[in-house]
C-alpha cells in the first residue's frame, strides 16, 4: 500500500489555500471516500461475507439440501466427526502435499526461467511472449489438452516415456495414484509458473548492475554472484512469491476436478476438492460446511502471511 | 540487462571458444524451455487442424500431415456451442459492466482519497481475493437457492464480479497512482470537485487501466467454471466453460471438433490476457509488484 497521493489532506500549499478560500462543506468532503467505498464493502458483504457467516453458523446444524425440513441444531457434532474422522486428516495430507510440490515446483521453474530470460538473447521478446502462455490461458480448456495429451490409447506424452528402456506398454496416467498426484502438480506448475516467472524477471531487473560489475572487479565468481547479490535482492520478492503461490494452489480446484475428481482412491483429493465431493456428490451439507470452515480457517493464515510480508515490502520501497 | 552470474562475454579472460560454447549452451537451454513449455499448446492446435485419421493412431505425427477446417463447422452443427458462447458472452458482459463501474469508485477511494478506514478497506479487499470460491459456494448455493436465483445468468455474473472485483481494484489503484499529484492540485485550483476530478482528469488520464479491468473482469467470468457448474442447472443456460466438460464426458467427440472447441473457447483469453499482463500481474500482488 503505497502512500504516493496525499491529495487532498491540504499538505499541498495550493490544495488548502483553494479549500479555505471555497469553504467547501467539509462533512461532505470527508464522506466522499466512504459514500464510494460502501457499495463494494455492501456487496462483498452480501456475496462473501455473509455467505461465510452463514457457513460458519450452518456448521452448528444438521441441514438436509435437498428436503426442505427445517434444520436442527447439533452444536459441536459435525467437527467431532471431522477430527475423528481419518479421512479428514488424510486429506489435509494431500493437501499440504498437493499444495508444497506447486509451491516449489512453480516457483523453481519461475527462477530459473526468470534468470534464464534475464540474460541477453536474439528472440528474447518473442520467446517472453510464448512462456507467457500457459498463464493465459483457461483453465478448463488446459484440462481438455492434458486430458488428450495424457490419453493412454493416443497420448503423445506415451512417445516420450517408451523411450525408456522397460516401459513397452502405455502407462495408465490418471489411474495410478503417484501418477496422477504427479500430473495433477504439474499441470496447476505449467499453468502458473509463467506469472511467477515475470515477476521474479521483474525483481532481477531492478538489481543495479553497479552492484555486479563491483563484486566481479573484487574476483567473485559465478556461484557467488549468484548467492550473494541475486539471491538476497530477490528475497523479498520470493517471500512474497511463495505465500501467493500457497493461497493460488489452496485454492485450486477446476484442474483436479476436471483430471480426477480427487482420485484414482482419494489420491489426489485436496479439502477444496472434499469440501465439493461432501456437499455436491454425498449431499452431506452440515458436514461440508464444517469442513469449509476449516478450510476458511487455513485460507485466513495464509492471508495473514501475506498481508505480513505485503507492509513489509511497502514499507522497504517507502 | 546483461545480469547474472555467468554472463558471457563478461569476463574478458574468457576465450573465445569458451564464449562461442556459452552461446551455444545459452541457445540450446532456451529453446528446450521454449519448446517444453509451449509443446501442450502447439499440439492442441495439430489436434485441431489435423483430421483424426491421423491424430487417432499410435504412434501420433508430431508434425501435422494434413490441414482440415471442417471440423469447426461440424463442431457447430452438432453441439449448441454458439448457445454455450451466448451465455458465457452474457455473463462476462454483465459482470464487467457492473465489475469496471464498482472498480472505479473502489480504485479512487483506495489511490486518492485519504480517509481513516482507507488501510483496512484494502486489507478486506485483499482477504475476499484471497479465499476458495469453494468456502462461499456452498452456503450462496443455499442462500441462492431460497431466493429463487438459481440458474440465472445475471444471479451468476453477480458472484463472478464479487470475485473479481479485488483484484480489478487493485489493478486501478495502480493506475491511479500514476496521475501526478500536481495535475489532481491544478485541477481543485481551477474549481473542480473530487468527483469531476474524477471524471474530467483521472479517468481519461487511465484509460489503459480501465481496459485492464475490463479485461479482467470479463475473461474472469468467461473462464469461471465452479459457480457455473453448480448454480446453472438447465442446458439453456449453461455457458462454454461448463459446455466443453460436457464434450469430453460424451466421449463420441472427434478429437478435432473437441479440440476445436477448446480452441475457440481460449483464443479470445489468451490473447487479451497477454496484451494486459502488465496490468494483472500488479494487480494479482497487490501492487507489491510492478510487472
Amino acid at each position: 500500500m503505497t502512500t504516493k497521493n496525499n491529495y487532498p489532506s491540504g499538505t499541498s500549499g495550493a490544495t488548502s489555500r483553494i479549500h479555505q478560500a471555497q469553504k467547501p462543506p467539509r462533512a461532505r468532503l470527508r464522506l466522499l471516500p466512504y459514500a464510494l467505498a460502501l457499495p463494494i464493502i455492501l456487496y462483498e458483504l452480501a456475496l462473501v461475507v455473509y455467505p461465510i457467516a452463514q457457513g460458519i453458523y450452518g456448521s452448528f446444524q444438521q441441514i438436509e439440501l435437498a428436503a426442505n425440513s427445517p434444520p436442527t441444531w447439533v452444536g459441536l457434532k459435525n467437527y467431532q466427526r471431522m477430527f475423528s474422522d481419518p479421512d479428514f486428516w488424510k486429506v489435509m495430507q494431500t493437501t499440504l502435499i498437493f499444495t508444497g510440490l506447486v509451491i516449489i515446483v512453480a516457483i523453481g521453474v519461475g527462477l530459473a526461467t526468470a534468470l534464464l530470460f534475464n540474460r541477453p538473447f536474439r528472440f528474447r521478446p518473442l520467446a517472453r511472449a510464448m512462456l507467457m502462455l500457459p498463464w493465459a490461458f483457461p483453465e478448463v480448456p488446459v484440462v481438455m489438452i492434458f486430458v488428450w495429451i495424457l490419453s493412454p490409447q493416443f497420448g503423445v506424452v506415451n512417445l516420450l516415456v517408451r523411450w525408456i528402456p522397460g516401459v513397452t506398454t502405455n502407462p495408465q496416467w490418471l489411474q495410478v495414484p503417484v501418477l496422477a498426484m504427479g500430473w495433477v502438480v504439474l499441470i496447476a506448475s505449467w499453468k502458473a509458473f509463467p506469472f511467477y516467472s515475470l515477476v521474479i524477471l521483474a525483481a532481477l531487473q531492478s538489481v543495479p548492475q553497479e552492484i555486479y560489475e563491483a563484486a566481479k572487479v573484487d574476483g567473485a565468481n559465478s556461484l557467488q554472484l549468484f548467492w550473494r547479490i541475486t539471491v538476497p535482492s530477490i528475497r523479498t520478492t520470493l517471500e512474497l512469491l511463495v505465500v501467493l503461490a500457497s493461497i493460488f494452489s489452496f485454492k485450486q480446484f477446476t484442474i483436479i476436478y476436471l483430471m480426477t475428481g480427487g482420485g484414482p482412491s482419494g489420491a489426489t483429493e485436496t479439502i477444496v476438492m472434499r469440501i465439493f465431493n461432501t456437499a455436491f456428490r454425498f449431499y452431506d451439507y452440515s458436514y461440508a460446511t464444517a469442513l469449509g470452515v476449516a478450510g476458511f480457517v487455513v485460507s485466513l493464515v495464509i492471508a495473514f502471511f501475506f498481508i505480513i510480508l505485503q507492509s513489509r515490502r511497502a514499507q522497504e520501497n517507502s | 540487462m546483461t545480469n547474472m552470474a555467468v554472463s558471457p562475454g563478461a569476463t574478458p579472460k574468457k576465450s573465445k571458444v569458451g564464449q562461442t560454447l556459452s552461446t551455444i549452451v545459452l541457445y540450446v537451454t532456451v529453446s528446450v524451455v521454449s519448446v517444453m513449455t509451449v509443446f501442450p499448446i502447439y499440439w492442441m492446435l495439430v489436434s485441431t487442424f489435423q483430421p483424426s485419421k491421423y491424430t487417432l493412431h499410435y504412434p501420433p505425427p508430431l508434425i501435422p500431415k494434413e490441414i482440415t477446417f471442417y471440423q469447426f463447422s461440424e463442431l457447430f452443427a452438432n453441439h449448441p456451442v454458439a448457445l454455450w458462447l451466448r451465455n458465457s458472452f452474457l455473463i462476462a458482459m454483465m459482470a464487467m459492466l457492473l465489475c469496471t463501474a464498482l472498480t472505479v469508485l473502489g480504485a479512487y477511494t483506495l489511490s486518492s482519497l485519504r480517509w481513516k478506514g482507507r488501510t483496512t478497506f484494502g486489507l478486506f479487499l485483499l482477504v475476499t481475493q484471497m479465499l476458495p470460491e469453494i468456502l462461499i459456494l456452498i452456503p450462496l448455493y443455499k442462500i441462492y437457492q431460497q431466493l429463487n436465483m438459481l440458474d440465472s445468468l445475471p444471479a451468476l455474473s453477480l458472484v463472478d464480479t464479487a470475485f473479481a472485483l479485488p483484484i480489478c481494484i487493485w489493478i486501478l489503484k495502480g493506475v491511479f497512482d500514476t496521475v501526478p499529484t500536481e495535475v489532481l492540485d491544478a485541477a481543485v485550483v481551477d474549481g473542480c470537485t473530487e468527483l469531476s476530478v474524477l471524471w474530467h482528469i483521472v479517468l481519461p488520464l487511465s484509460t489503459p487501466g480501465l481496459v485492464a479491468v475490463a479485461v479482467v473482469s470479463f475473461f474472469s467470468a468467461w473462464n469461471e467454471f465452479l459457480f457455473a457448474v453448480i448454480m446453472l442447472t438447465s442446458a439453456e443456460f449453461q455457458p462454454a466453460s461448463v459446455g466443453l466438460t460436457t464434450l469430453k464426458a460424451t466421449g463420441f467427440t472427434p478429437v478435432e471438433q473437441y479440440m476445436a472447441a477448446g480452441l475457440i473457447f481460449s483464443i479470445l483469453p489468451v490473447l487479451f490476457y497477454l496484451i494486459m499482463q502488465r496490468y494483472i500481474i500488479s494487480g494479482l500482488t497487490a501492487g507489491a509488484v510492478k510487472g
